[in-house]
């Protein structure tokens, strides 16, 4: 019977440290330069082209007609990027946002330009016009 | 001896068992995650898991029958009958002669509950892992008998009190016979007991029966909540009492003699100093065995006691017998 090769790096890892990293207690693995996290939206920047509902897979984007703005629902977002990518004016952007989890799928947190938010601006606009 | 007496004494050592099998459960899973680079579970961690099913729904199958429920009470009560048979440290509570039989029957009795309540789950997983467990009592067993009753027939050779009792072993040890006939035999037969005891705890090559991934836990298929818990704690104390035989049989040395203890005081030490060589064992047996190898078929690990294992404990009987045997020739 053969002395397993695994017997020698098991017992000197005995003595090593654990390679491993302790979440809750310490930072998570820093994100790399262009990670794909959470989908920045800029309400201020958008124009209303529709180029991101066009190009997203996913069906995050919906059009609001009245405002000329999109509405997002991250709840389906993939992460690919082509929002980002396509926005003629910058309005959209990655962050390194990646703790994402929640109770509830209609979280505030996954979503931009709610409700209210869509009524404001509707109340903004009609007062300007 | 009073009964009074015997039966308390079965409860403590029944309490401390329960408590260091729980706690070297917990060091061995520590003790292998640091070999694979991880940091692993707190020491504790088996007495919250024990805690936690304990506070879960026990869920009976509908095709299970009478003995699914009754399996985990008996396979503990077996256990915590084997306590009182087991060397650990000092001479086994109901220490008499030929007692070794008995030591032997409970530890493969629990085995067998074992298989009983998972035939009576109804589940076709359940039935695998049982039919794997029986042909694993099959083959091991042999080896492991064969080495321990050449042991105690060598040593009953020095006249001892109770011949066949596991409290010979701390009237003499097989190592004070010194001929190095007997001492190449009983390294032998320490390599046969090792992995005796690896394929008692099915860890490593022989974690067959279990085999979580390949047979979704075998025998264990169907357990849930209390019932679980019981079968993890009778395991666990299992696991203590076959390791607790290898060490009495191959280092049964005490220190309460060189330190001049005595009552007590010395059996409390001699506790003490068992239970940190029995943690020795286990780690030889169990972590490193565990964290080194993978599973064999059970072809092969009955093909591995049978062709390897049980001619190795022959060679090492007869080696130890050549003394004896000599004398008569002569």
């Amino acid at each position: 019977m053969k002395i397993p090769p695994t017997l020698s790096v098991v017992l000197s890892n005995l003595l090593k440290k654990p390679a491993t990293n302790p979440f809750p207690h310490t930072d998570p693995v820093p994100t790399p330069e262009g990670f794909r996290g959470k989908v920045v939206y800029h309400v201020d920047k958008c124009i209303g082209c529709k180029l991101c509902v066009t190009v997203c897979p996913a069906g995050v984007f919906e059009y609001v007609e009245e405002i000329k703005k999109v509405t997002l629902w991250l709840g389906r977002c993939v992460f690919c990027q082509q929002c980002v990518d396509v926005c003629p004016t910058n309005a959209l952007e990655m962050s390194n946002e990646f703790l994402l989890a929640t109770y509830d799928k209609y979280d505030d947190n996954l979503r931009w330009l709610k409700d209210e938010e869509i009524e404001e601006l509707r109340a903004k606009q009609g007062g300007k016009t | 001896m009073n009964i009074i007496y015997i039966t308390l004494g079965l409860i403590a050592i029944y309490l401390y068992v329960s408590f260091v099998s729980l706690l070297w459960e917990g060091l061995d899973r520590k003790l292998v995650a640091r070999m694979q680079r991880r940091i692993g579970p707190p020491i504790l961690q088996p007495f919250y898991d024990f805690l936690k099913l304990l506070s879960k729904e026990s869920i009976i199958p509908r095709d299970a029958n009478k003995l699914f429920e009754l399996a985990p009470v008996l396979a503990l009560a077996s256990s915590i009958a084997l306590l009182a048979y087991t060397p650990l440290g000092f001479e086994p509570l109901l220490a008499t002669k030929g007692d070794v039989i008995v030591f032997i029957y409970l530890l493969t009795l629990i085995a067998f509950i074992r298989v009983i309540g998972a035939v009576s789950s109804g589940s076709p997983y359940a039935q695998i892992g049982a039919q794997r467990e029986i042909v694993m009592i099959a083959s091991r067993e042999v080896p492991m008998m064969l080495g321990l009753f050449a042991i105690l027939w060598r040593l009953s050779k020095l006249g001892v009190e109770k011949p066949f009792s596991l409290g010979t072993f701390y009237q003499y040890n097989i190592w004070e016979i010194g001929t190095p006939a007997t001492i190449v035999g009983t390294l032998i037969l320490l390599v046969v007991f090792i992995f005796w005891l690896a394929s008692e705890i099915e860890v490593g090559y022989f974690n067959i029966p279990e085999a979580e991934t390949e047979v979704a836990e075998g025998p264990m298929a169907e357990y849930s909540g209390r019932h679980l818990a019981l079968f993890k704690l009778s395991n666990a104390l299992k696991e203590f009492a076959s390791a607790s035989l290898v060490v009495a049989i191959f280092f049964p040395w005490g220190l309460s003699g060189y330190l001049g203890i005595s009552g007590i005081g010395a059996l409390i030490i001699d506790l003490l100093f068992h239970t940190l060589k029995v943690f020795a064992v286990l780690f030889v047996s169990m972590s490193v065995f565990r964290a080194v190898t993978g599973r064999l078929k059970i072809t092969q690990a009955v093909g591995m006691f049978w062709s390897r294992i049980i001619p190795m404990s022959l060679i090492g009987v007869i080696l130890l017998a050549i003394d004896v045997l000599g004398g008569v020739i002569a």
